[in-house]
Formats: C-alpha cells, sequence, structure tokens
C-alpha cells in the first residue's frame, strides 16, 4: 500500500511550533493544487490547533517521497526552520490505523474530542474539491469518519464536559429541567465568567444578565453573548429573580454571604445554582448548606472534569475494538481492489448505458426483430468488455503498484472514483 | 384455569424480578443488550399479569380486591404498568429499576401469601364499592411513584450538593424533572384518597347498618389523605419547594406501608370482610 502519512501533532510538537504550520481552509486549498501539479499522487490535507497532517498515496510504483512532503510543508508556510524530529512519518496500514484513531478522538490532546471528526471531513471535502482525492483515500477517509462516527455512537469516549466552563453548563442541565426558561446571571467579565456565559446562550439560556463593576465591560459582554447589561448596584434585587449565577470579579471579601442568601431566598422561588469561579472566592461557602442552594467552586468544577476525562481513558478499549474491525474491514477492500470491485462496477455502468438505449430505441425495429436487437447488443458490450476484465482478472508478472495502478486509470476515464457505498458517505 | 393461576402466581414475581434485574443492568451496567430488551420484558410481565388478573376474576368470579395480598397484587399491577405509561410518555427510562423493585416487592407478598376465595359477601358485589377500591388503589399507586421519584430526588440532591458523581448522577433525569414527577404523583394521590374516602362514606350508610367512623383503616386514611393536602397546601401557599417536599413524598409512602400493616394486623373493623 504506497500510503504514508506526514504530520505534527501535540505528541510531537508544542504549541509554539504547531501553530506556525497550521493551514488555513485556503491555504490548504493552494497545497493541494500544487501538489496536484507534481505529482500523480492523491493528497488529502487538513489542519487543526493540535495537529497538521498530510496524507498521500501514489497508485504508481514508489511510496511518496516523505521528506519531499514534509519540506513542502515547511516551505508553505515559511518555517523550514522547525525540525524533523517535530514530524512524525507513517507507511502503509500504520497510516491507516492513525487516521482512524484520530477521527475516533483517542489521540486527541482531549480524549474523545468532538470537534476532530469535523475537521477530518472538511479535509476531505477540500481534497474532494480540489480533485486531489483520488478513489483510495476518499474510501480511506470515508472508512475513518465510519469509524469515528461509531466510536461516539457506540462507547461513552465523547460523554461528559471535559472543560471547566462546560462542565459548570452541564450542571445547570443536571439541576433544571429546560435552560430556556431560567434566568442566568453573570458577574463579573473573565474569560471563565465569558466561555460559560456563551456556553449557555449555546444552550438558550432564557435570560442571561451581566453584570460588571465597569458598565462599559459588561455592556461588551452582553452584546458577544446576546445578554442585558446590568447595574451592579441592582444585584441584590436581581438575585431574587435569577436561578443561575456565575461569579468571577477581583474583590477582598464576599460578594454573597450565608445570611444574605438565606434572606434573599425567603423571596426565590425554586433552586439557585451558583458557579464561584472568582480567586480568591467571591461567595461565602457556608452558602452551601442552604436548602435548594447548590455551590460549586473551581475545585468542584475541576473534579468533575477529572472524573469525566478518566471516563473517556476508560473507554479507550472499546473504541480500539472498533478500530481494529474497521482496518479488517479496510484491510478486505485494500485486499480486494485489484479486481472485482472495479470489474462489477464498469459491467454495471457500461450494462445500464446498453439497457437505456435498447429501451430508448427498440421501438423503432420490427417487432420480430426486437429480442435480436437485445441480444446483439449484448454481444457488443461482452466482447468490448472481454480484453479490459481479462487483463484486470490476469495481472500476471505485474507488481501490486502497476495493478492498482491501472484500476485507478480505468476508474478515472469510466468515471467510477466515487464511491458507491452508502455506509460510508460522509 | 385453577393451574394456570398457581403457575402464574408462582411465574409474576420471578418475572417482575428479571426485569428489575435487567433494568438494573441497562442502568448500571449500560449494557445495550438489556437497553434493548428491557421495555419488551415489562411489556410481557405486564400482559401476563393482566391475563392473571382476568383469569382470576372469571374463576373465583369477584375481582381480585377484596383481602390486602389480593390488592397488592393489584396494586403492583398497576405501579408496573404506571411507570410503563410514564416511560413511553417521558422517553425516560432510567428510572425503571427503582420503581419496578416496589412492584416486585408487592407482587412477591402478594404471591407468598394469596390464597382462593370462592365465596364473596354480598356487599362487595356493588358498584360503590368497585368505584372504592379502585380509587383507594389508584391513590396508593400514585403515593408509591410519587415517593420513588421524591426518594431519587433526595439521592441525586445530595450527590450535586456533595459533588459526588457517578452512575447515579449521570444516569438519572435532572431535580426539576424528578420533583415534578413526584409531585404529580403526590396530587394524584390527595386527588384519588379524596374520591375513595368520599364514595366510602356515601356507600358507608347504605350498606352497613352500624357504623364506626373511627374505623382504623379510615381514620388512617383521612390522616394520610390530610397530609397529602397539607404539602399541596404547604408548596402553593407557603415557602415548601424541593427537597422538604420530596421529603414529606417519601415519608407519606412509608406511613401508608406502616398504617396499613398495623391496621391491618393489630386492628378489626368493618373494613375486615375475611
Amino acid at each position: 500500500m504506497n500510503l504514508l502519512s506526514v504530520g505534527i501533532s501535540h505528541h510531537t510538537a508544542p504549541l509554539e511550533i504547531r501553530e506556525r504550520v497550521w493551514f488555513s481552509a485556503d491555504e490548504i486549498r493552494v497545497a493541494l493544487a500544487k501538489l496536484r501539479a507534481e505529482s500523480d499522487a492523491e493528497v488529502v490535507l487538513f489542519s487543526t490547533c493540535n495537529r497538521t497532517e498530510l496524507y498521500a498515496f501514489s497508485p504508481g510504483e514508489s511510496v511518496p517521497d516523505s521528506e519531499r512532503l514534509r519540506m513542502f510543508l515547511l516551505t508553505e508556510k515559511r518555517a523550514t526552520d522547525i525540525p524533523e524530529t517535530a514530524f512524525k512519518t507513517r507507511k502503509g496500514m500504520e497510516a491507516v490505523t492513525h487516521l482512524f484513531e484520530v477521527a475516533s478522538g483517542v489521540d486527541s490532546l482531549v480524549i474523545g474530542d468532538v470537534q476532530i471528526l469535523a475537521q477530518v471531513k472538511e479535509g476531505l471535502a477540500l481534497a474532494r474539491e480540489a480533485d486531489a482525492a483520488g478513489f483510495f483515500l476518499t474510501r480511506l477517509f470515508q472508512a475513518a469518519l465510519h469509524t469515528g462516527r461509531r466510536a461516539r455512537s457506540e462507547t461513552r469516549i465523547g460523554e461528559g464536559a471535559v472543560s471547566v466552563s462546560y462542565a459548570a453548563v452541564e450542571l445547570a442541565e443536571k439541576i433544571f429541567e429546560r435552560l430556556a426558561e431560567k434566568r442566568a446571571l453573570v458577574l463579573g467579565a473573565g474569560e471563565m465568567a465569558q466561555l460559560t456565559a456563551k456556553h449557555l446562550r449555546a444552550r438558550e439560556i432564557g435570560e442571561l444578565l451581566i453584570v460588571n463593576r465597569t458598565r462599559e465591560r459588561s455592556e461588551a459582554l452582553a452584546a458577544q453573548v446576546k445578554g442585558t447589561a446590568a447595574a451592579y448596584e441592582d444585584l441584590a434585587s436581581h438575585l431574587r429573580s435569577v436561578d443561575i449565577l456565575i461569579s468571577s470579579i477581583s474583590v477582598e471579601g464576599y460578594v454573597l454571604t450565608a445570611d444574605q442568601l438565606r434572606e434573599i431566598n425567603r423571596k426565590r422561588d425554586g433552586a439557585l445554582f451558583i458557579i464561584d469561579i472568582g480567586v480568591p472566592r467571591n461567595i461565602d461557602p457556608a452558602v452551601r448548606d442552604l436548602e435548594n442552594v447548590f455551590l460549586y467552586d473551581l475545585d468542584n468544577l475541576n473534579g468533575l472534569v477529572h472524573e469525566n476525562e478518566q471516563k473517556r481513558v476508560n473507554e479507550i478499549p472499546r473504541v480500539q475494538r472498533i478500530i481494529e474491525e474497521e482496518l479488517r474491514e479496510f484491510g478486505s477492500w485494500f485486499n480486494g481492489l485489484h479486481a472485482t470491485p472495479t470489474i462489477a462496477a464498469l459491467t454495471d455502468l457500461v450494462e445500464n448505458i446498453r439497457k437505456t438505449e435498447v429501451e430508448h430505441n427498440i421501438n423503432r425495429f420490427d417487432p420480430r426483430d426486437r429480442e435480436l436487437v437485445d441480444l446483439l447488443t449484448r454481444r457488443i458490450v461482452k466482447k468490448i468488455l472481454h480484453t479490459p476484465i481479462v487483463n484486470l482478472k490476469n495481472g500476471t508478472g505485474e507488481s501490486r503498484s502497476e495493478r492498482l495502478s491501472k484500476i485507478s486509470a480505468l476508474r478515472k476515464l469510466f468515471g467510477i472514483d466515487h464511491e458507491k457505498d452508502a455506509r460510508h458517505d460522509g | 384455569m385453577g393451574v394456570f393461576i398457581d403457575i402464574v402466581n408462582v411465574v409474576l414475581p420471578a418475572a417482575y424480578a428479571v426485569v428489575v434485574w435487567t433494568y438494573g443492568k441497562a442502568f448500571f451496567g449500560d449494557l445495550p443488550w438489556a437497553k434493548a430488551v428491557k421495555s419488551h420484558m415489562l411489556q410481557s410481565a405486564l400482559a401476563l399479569h393482566f391475563l392473571f388478573l382476568v383469569v382470576r376474576t372469571i374463576e373465583f368470579n369477584h375481582p381480585p380486591v377484596t383481602t390486602i395480598f389480593e390488592i397488592l397484587t393489584v396494586l403492583a399491577f398497576c405501579v408496573a404498568l404506571a411507570y410503563w405509561i410514564i416511560e413511553i410518555r417521558s422517553h425516560s427510562t432510567e428510572t425503571g429499576y427503582f420503581i419496578l423493585n416496589i412492584a416486585f416487592f408487592f407482587q412477591f407478598v402478594s404471591s407468598i401469601f394469596i390464597r382462593d376465595l370462592l365465596e364473596v359477601p354480598e356487599i362487595l358485589q356493588s358498584s360503590f364499592f368497585g368505584l372504592h377500591v379502585t380509587s383507594a388503589l389508584l391513590g396508593y399507586s400514585a403515593i408509591t411513584i410519587s415517593a420513588v421519584y421524591g426518594f431519587l430526588y433526595l439521592m441525586l440532591y445530595h450527590r450535586i450538593k456533595a459533588s459526588k458523581f457517578g452512575v447515579i448522577y449521570e444516569k438519572l433525569p435532572n431535580l426539576e424533572t424528578l420533583e415534578r414527577m413526584s409531585y404529580t404523583g403526590f396530587k394524584m394521590a390527595f386527588l384519588f384518597l379524596g374520591l375513595a374516602i368520599l364514595v366510602g362514606f356515601l356507600w358507608l350508610p347504605q350498606t352497613f347498618l352500624e357504623v364506626s367512623y373511627i374505623d382504623p383503616k379510615l381514620v388512617g386514611t383521612i390522616v394520610l389523605w390530610l397530609l397529602y393536602g397539607a404539602g399541596i397546601l404547604a408548596k402553593r401557599v407557603g415557602d415548601w419547594r424541593g427537597r422538604r417536599v420530596m421529603i414529606l413524598s417519601v415519608c407519606g409512602f412509608w406511613i401508608t406501608i406502616f398504617s396499613m400493616s398495623i391496621v391491618n394486623i393489630w386492628f378489626t373493623g368493618f373494613h375486615s370482610f375475611y
């Protein structure tokens, strides 16, 4: 299998190096066009914040040159000073296995990362758009996407929040039935508060109030998250009607004491979920003892994130089993590539043309001759296809690459490059 | 039919045990096969149970509501049926393990002690009696379901409060959903127990010449009904919500079990017919 992958990832290089070889969608289009102009190899390139990977498949004699591809990536990004050790090269089934692991999220920095599947899919789409992915890489990437989807649906590799801000929203959903009917108040405009507010907005929180001591900052964040800026002085009155409070301001002493909240709680209805991500803490920890009040600080949220990460790690063996199954499937497809599927596709294609033409024109013939027309056209088609089919079947003396090259050319000539297997449609 | 009744009487608790075990495997073990078959198994158990109740009614010529152990098998059926309806309507199958445990327990006790009664006093053939018992059974089923959801609420409440995450946290519906389901059961319990009491009061003077209104079962049920009424009032006009109402719901269930056991074992009154 003349497959090669050259890539840089969080396993091989720190962020300051990875970000230098990050390709935007437009840069990928340009790079793919150049690569296609240079050789007949199929190529797919995708780039995320944690990895940039180039896959190349040559239908000809030789495996694509890894050094040339690595230098190509570096030259494109004007980063030729990045050492070779920052890259990892994989060949044949090792590259296939790696791609399946990437798509399944087990190779991600955050295990079970949900973004990677979309990024792999986008990489394939860009390559197909640039006519850089032929039948082999299309099939390979579709198989990888299928593996990734199976991993997510058949295991719990992608379940549970693995960021503090998302964990806060997940907790809110464990308390409240419909966030769309709830009001949240974000106190402060720090990064964590912003992220949590954005997650709440993404989950369609009913109302989002932003309170900050600096009015301009609260208005800026309110505009970002489609919230409403409110005055800091009105905090106490707002607390009577909100269901979720996210507090992250820098202040000496507590913004809210247990006694204050006890008083407020008498006039409230329903539970109050408080996320205190301020350092030092903004909310009196004694609030935790109040009925129907749920207080979470950074340590609590980190504990939840850590538990979720561990659960995802525990799912890796199940994902690996799926990967093994899909590798076997892909391997058997590849082994049968030299003849059977292509012959079947070619025969179907030509037979369909014959059938359509005969049906369209059959009325022009005398009824007594119609059967003969059908027989005659069948014979013509059979004779035309005879030699190519025999040559495909009996590739004696040919190398595997020659045969693949021949099949590749034939599929391209007859326009049967696109996979018909709906199961792998991405 | 007698042989059929005897066999199903043994098979039913076993069937519920298997259903509960499967729901448990799906909840705690996250096993795909258990998730796939659990609802079908519940439906099969319910169908068998329904057949059992029908055959028993035909064979003994009266509905199985004349002794506490007959009532327990109907109660088990009502609880399992109510859960099945909740499962279909809410698309949530995660609370089945907890509720169906109660159905299993009721059926298990019933199967051990139930007797075959061929002759039923005339007073139990009244249509008022049917309405009275049906209302009471629906009330007790509602009490049971409300208590189980209340119990699940309290478990999840304490886990979230204590930042203890695990299978309970992951699998159970959110607190508001559990509270809503429990409170719906709570209101239904008040409604049906009230109806049972009302029908009972209308039926009593027509049936018994000498009626004692301090019958232990009657007093116990009225006290229970008042307790549920007080809970609804506290939630509607007082500041009771969440945890407190759920505690009341769980307590209501245990008071029901306790008072009914005490009344049936230690006291006699016009409610004892056999």
